[in-house]
């Protein structure tokens, strides 16, 4: 008997019996909040990049980083779901292009590209000048980096300007069409009645540009704790207008959601509001209650405009409830979709492994995996201006 | 010879669309929804007199009709399949659950079926049945094990007003969400109807479990790949009934073919007033009820 | 154009000429015959065997037993066959209850279908199915038997009315189903369960020709059927039916010593109907036991359940212990004690040993004498042997 409730979530009322193995685990919850941070990140990077806001020129290279970073590992989770993931590459070789899933090697892949290439250009006059200063093997990876050009004429530099400004200007769409997409993936499912919702891929865009920002204010706080330099009050307030007026409507979005769907009231609301009152309750109180902190926090802050410690300690605090709420916001839709039954008849209650293949240890580990890349990735390529004009002694302007 | 070109045709064709959304690959929304909508304009043509398959090519439509899979004896385009259930009958003893899991190899636990049995109740008064079925945590812990299923005997001492088994297997419907939703192509519809699974070539992303209406799918943890019922397709196609038909002591599963006026099937839809399940979802399925109550869905 | 940017744009192009090669190189060559699918997988698919042979399968060889069900009430769901309308074969199969044939008989086990072979890296922990596996219980132990009686016939909330069903434990108390009903034709109708019809046929057997018949077992036996060892058993008054299927199941050997099988091989089916004739109209007599156990034998008699097949008035009415109610069962009255203990020591061993020299096998046999300890075997014995036999 031991193993008859083995791997089995709990349930009231009735479900499906196949509904007791959920299907989409932590695993799914981690997939697009990964994704959102990496959309968020470029939509900050792009702002400098195709608006010309120079408010966000301190941090646009940091924050194409930590887009870059992110979004290697954002298929990660993906593939430690597949029951088959030596077959990963299936729906690239056979798209079936009804599945909202068959194009994500294809978005993924050309995102990543589109990243790899923002990077490069981005970053190709300081490749030049690393493969000359820089030694042993690090060189030579400097070298293979700049493709065996070291021109770096204000010409070619013009060229590449124009080009990372057309690239910015498709990753803006690419950005919004990757977390659109996540929110259709979910949203065009008739079988979930709490994600069958047409408001699905926009409250799952902003919802990402929010957390994104967040995730940039965190880091840009920490590292430049870390550098001992004070971050930029421009950048800041640019990300405090950023996530306040993205926090603005998603709330307002995630608002009226819930309103239609309570005022529709279909078959089966009451295990809906049973829903809301039991399996996700603390997901609906972090996400709700942190966003609405995070948003009388901003708002004061809109209208006082505090400046030094005072203003950069509550941006933090904003930024790191903001990344929790949304991470709490994707639980409460992955999972609470999945403990919702279809029969509407019944609520199951999903328990997470601690230890295992899809386990909280592993989104844990795939959590992490970004920031440490990350970390590489800065000390590889330092994507500070003052870090650079400090250790060349020069300034450069890349633009 | 001609088999080959016309493969080469039918690929040419699906690179140069995969070639043009492959553009929008950036807005794959977008391009799921133009794929959507080609497949509206030239592929979902079943509703006409040519009778072609979910999401069929002509050309595919074609090479089915003439060149149909090699299955000794059998021609996938003179059957049509249907299958009944007379909830009447059903005396929920669950023969068909264990033959189906013994016939299809499926995962041997209480969280994996192919088909299943309910149970609802109405105790005396009350306006709502109470649900359960064989995989009840209840009935699993009253047999003791999880390789066989039978039903508690729970509302023995109660009032019942009414209650009634209905046994549950996949819909087969004509307008699959599963196989809208698969990225892949491994789960389709065949010509005769039956949506089967391709386990060489499934990848377990489970996007169909979600998208199943009916909950029929599961993810076959010894595989890696979804699990569904297809109606014993390898009995079938050499003449036998499915399985769970086979077993059932008391009728209340039909199953047959409903290109032949004479079929069992064709006789249950026939004589009886019969509904499907969730109709609302569109899916047109292809299980008919007799004597379905208001609750069950 | 600068040199690094067509250096970049080689690189891109590089990159996706070896994409595009890849994925044309691992399409699967039947992919897109008949839609976006593997054209190859329905056939792939559709070539699994089945498991399920379904009833007619097994006549070939269990003729006899297909004979009761396909007679029987456990043949047909409805008396005409008809159901809502449509006619349908229905009523419970051979393998409803003894599970999928497979390759029965083979001891091979079923080849892997093409999705049976399919494993995967990641999902390591999972439940095997047995059905692949050979030496599938094809027989159930008699507590299964009842387990699976209950599966259709326990009075539940929820079935049709028209299903026949019982509330076990008013119904047989501890009893097994099988003691009264023959799971192939359950309907208790001693003129119709066709192994007995056969019994009947007995009837019109000639004792006279039996007795010179009788004449070569007369030197273990006894010449009237009282035997001359304690370990031969009587065979004067025992029921004739018995006799004749203990001498057939000799002679196919389902049941097996080494005396008894070559004796019976040279019988003709006529000789043991009228050898069981001779014996059966024989006077029987009482042999005696130990007569201290006399008392514990007769409460475990009783308690056992012994009573119900062997006894004349059953379980529930009283009547003389150790005559059987049915021609198909042994009396037991009168029958020597060592006997006894060996019959039931050899049931005890189960099927496993059934078809060993010495082996006995019955379902419901061997599932009380499980229950039995050596002690209580023992006064069984005496207090049979003890019993009247009259």
């Amino acid at each position: 008997m031991e193993s008859v409730f083995e791997h089995v979530s709990s349930y009231v009322g009735y479900v499906y019996p196949n509904e007791t193995e959920v299907p989409w685990t932590e695993l799914i919850v981690i997939y697009p909040y990964i994704t959102g941070l990496v959309a968020g990140a470029f939509v900050v990077s792009s702002l400098h990049h195709v608006f010309g806001i120079d408010r966000f020129k301190t941090i646009s290279r940091f924050a194409l980083l930590t887009a870059l970073c992110f979004m290697f590992f954002a298929p990660v989770p993906l593939l430690f779901h597949l029951g088959q993931p030596t077959r990963a590459f299936e729906p690239i070789i056979t798209p079936h292009w009804t599945s909202a899933m068959a194009a994500f090697g294809y978005v993924a892949s050309f995102y990543v590209c589109l990243l790899l290439l923002e990077v490069w250009f981005a970053f190709r006059e300081d490749i030049v000048r690393y493969s000359k200063s820089s030694k042993g093997f690090k060189q030579k990876i400097y070298q293979l980096l700049t493709l065996g050009s070291d021109d770096v004429s204000p010409k070619a530099l013009e060229i590449d300007h124009k080009i990372a400004r057309i690239l910015a200007m498709v990753g803006i769409p690419g950005a919004m069409g990757l977390h659109g997409y996540v929110g259709f993936v979910f949203g065009s499912l008739k079988t979930r009645e709490w994600w069958s919702s047409d408001l699905m891929p926009p409250i799952f865009l902003l919802s990402a540009v929010v957390s994104g920002v967040g995730l940039l204010i965190v880091l840009y706080i920490i590292t430049s704790k870390h550098r001992k330099v004070t971050p930029s009050h421009e950048a800041m307030v640019g990300l405090k207008q950023v996530l306040w007026a993205s926090l603005v409507i998603v709330l307002v979005f995630e608002g009226l959601e819930l309103l239609e769907m309570v005022y529709k009231a279909r078959e089966g609301i009451e295990t809906v509001m049973a829903l809301i009152r039991g399996p996700i309750w603390a997901g609906m109180t972090i996400q709700w209650g942190l966003s609405f902190f995070s948003l009388v926090v901003l708002s004061a802050m809109m209208i006082k405009n505090p400046t030094g410690k005072k203003f950069v300690g509550w941006l933090f605090a904003c930024g790191l409830a903001m990344m929790i709420a949304v991470l709490a916001m994707r639980w409460n839709v992955v999972i609470g979709g999945q403990e919702l039954s279809k029969t509407m008849k019944g609520l199951l209650t999903y328990h997470p492994l601690i230890v295992g293949r899809e386990s909280l240890m592993t989104v844990l580990m795939l959590f992490i995996a970004p920031f440490v890349t990350l970390y590489f990735a800065t000390q590889f390529l330092p994507p500070w201006d003052d870090s650079k004009s400090r250790a060349e002694g020069k300034h450069t302007s890349h633009h | 010879m001609i088999e080959q070109e016309k493969n080469e045709v039918t690929e040419n064709c699906g690179i140069s669309r995969r070639g043009f959304l492959g553009l929008l690959g950036a807005g794959a929304a977008t391009a799921a929804v133009v794929a959507s909508t080609e497949s509206d304009a030239s592929m979902l043509g079943h509703k006409s007199d040519k009778k072609m398959g979910f999401q069929q090519s002509e050309s595919q439509y074609e090479e089915a009709l003439n060149n149909p899979p090699k299955i000794p004896n059998y021609d996938w385009n003179k059957h049509r399949w249907s299958y009944g259930v007379d909830v009447d009958r059903c005396i929920g003893c669950l023969r068909c659950m264990e033959a189906c899991k013994a016939e299809n190899s499926v995962q041997e636990d209480a969280n994996h079926h192919r088909t299943w049995v309910e149970r609802y109740v109405y105790l005396e008064g009350q306006d709502e049945a109470i649900v359960d079925s064989s995989a009840d945590p209840k009935n699993i812990e009253n047999v003791g094990s999880e390789l066989h299923f039978r039903f508690d005997n729970r509302y023995e001492q109660e009032k019942v007003e009414k209650a009634f088994f209905v046994p549950k297997l996949c819909n087969q419907c004509d307008e699959p969400s599963c196989v809208q939703v698969c990225p892949t192509g491994a789960t389709f519809k065949a010509m005769d109807g039956v949506v089967l699974i391709d386990t060489k070539y499934c990848f377990g992303c489970q996007y169909c479990v979600q998208a199943c209406p009916y909950g029929v799918r599961s993810l076959n943890e010894q595989r890696g790949t979804a699990e569904k019922c297809n109606w014993c397709y390898h009995r079938i196609t050499k003449g036998l009934n499915p399985a769970c038909v086979e077993v059932c002591p008391t009728g209340s599963r039909v199953f047959g073919d409903l290109n032949d006026d004479n079929s069992p099937i064709s006789q249950f839809i026939r004589n009886n007033k019969v509904t499907v399940l969730k109709s609302e979802m569109g899916n047109k399925p292809n299980l008919y009820y007799v004597g379905a109550d208001k609750e069950v869905s | 154009m600068p040199k690094h940017i067509v250096r970049l744009l080689t690189v891109i192009a590089v990159i996706a000429v070896v994409a595009l090669t890849a994925r044309w190189f691992f399409r699967d060559s039947s992919f897109y015959r008949y839609g976006h699918y593997r054209g190859d997988a329905p056939a792939e698919i559709a070539s699994k065997l089945p498991k399920h042979q379904g009833s007619a399968s097994c006549q070939t060889c269990h003729k006899a037993i297909y004979g009761e069900w396909a007679a029987g009430i456990h043949r047909k769901a409805t008396k005409d066959n008809v159901i809502q309308g449509v006619v349908v074969k229905a009523g419970p199969g051979c393998e409803v209850c003894h599970t999928a044939a497979g390759n029965h008989p083979s001891k091979e086990p079923m080849p892997l279908s093409v999705e049976d072979q399919i494993t995967t890296i990641t999902h390591l922990k999972h439940h095997t199915h047995a059905s692949n596996i050979p030496g599938r219980k094809l027989m159930l132990t008699p507590d299964e038997m009842r387990g699976l009686c209950m599966n259709c016939h326990e009075k539940m909330p929820g079935r049709p009315s028209k299903q026949p069903q019982v509330v076990i434990e008013t119904h047989a108390g501890e009893e097994l189903c099988t003691t009264c009903h023959n799971p192939h034709s359950p309907k208790i109708d001693y003129n119709k369960v066709p192994r007995l019809v056969a019994m009947k046929k007995a009837g019109t057997a000639n004792p006279a020709a039996g007795g010179s018949v009788a004449k070569n077992c007369a030197t273990c036996h006894g010449a009237s059927g009282v035997s001359a060892s304690g370990a031969i058993p009587n065979l004067a008054g025992q029921k004739q039916a018995y006799l004749a299927n203990a001498l057939r199941a000799y002679k196919s050997k389902t049941r097996d010593n080494g005396i008894m099988s070559a004796m019976a091989a040279g019988l003709s089916e006529s000789d043991i109907d009228n050898v069981a004739a001779f014996y059966s109209r024989n006077s029987c007599k009482v042999t005696g036991g130990d007569k201290s156990k006399i008392a514990a034998g007769k409460a475990k008699f009783e308690s056992a359940g012994c009573a119900a097949c062997h006894a004349s008035g059953g379980l529930r009415k009283p009547g003389m212990a150790g005559i059987s109610a049915s021609q198909a069962w042994p009396n037991l009255a009168g029958q020597n004690a060592e006997y006894l203990s060996s019959a039931l020591k050899a049931y005890q061993q189960g099927a496993a040993k059934a078809t060993q020299e010495g082996g006995r096998y019955n379902p419901v046999m061997t599932g009380v004498a499980k229950h039995l300890s050596e002690t209580d075997i023992e006064n069984l014995a005496a207090f049979l042997a003890s019993t009247n036999c009259k």
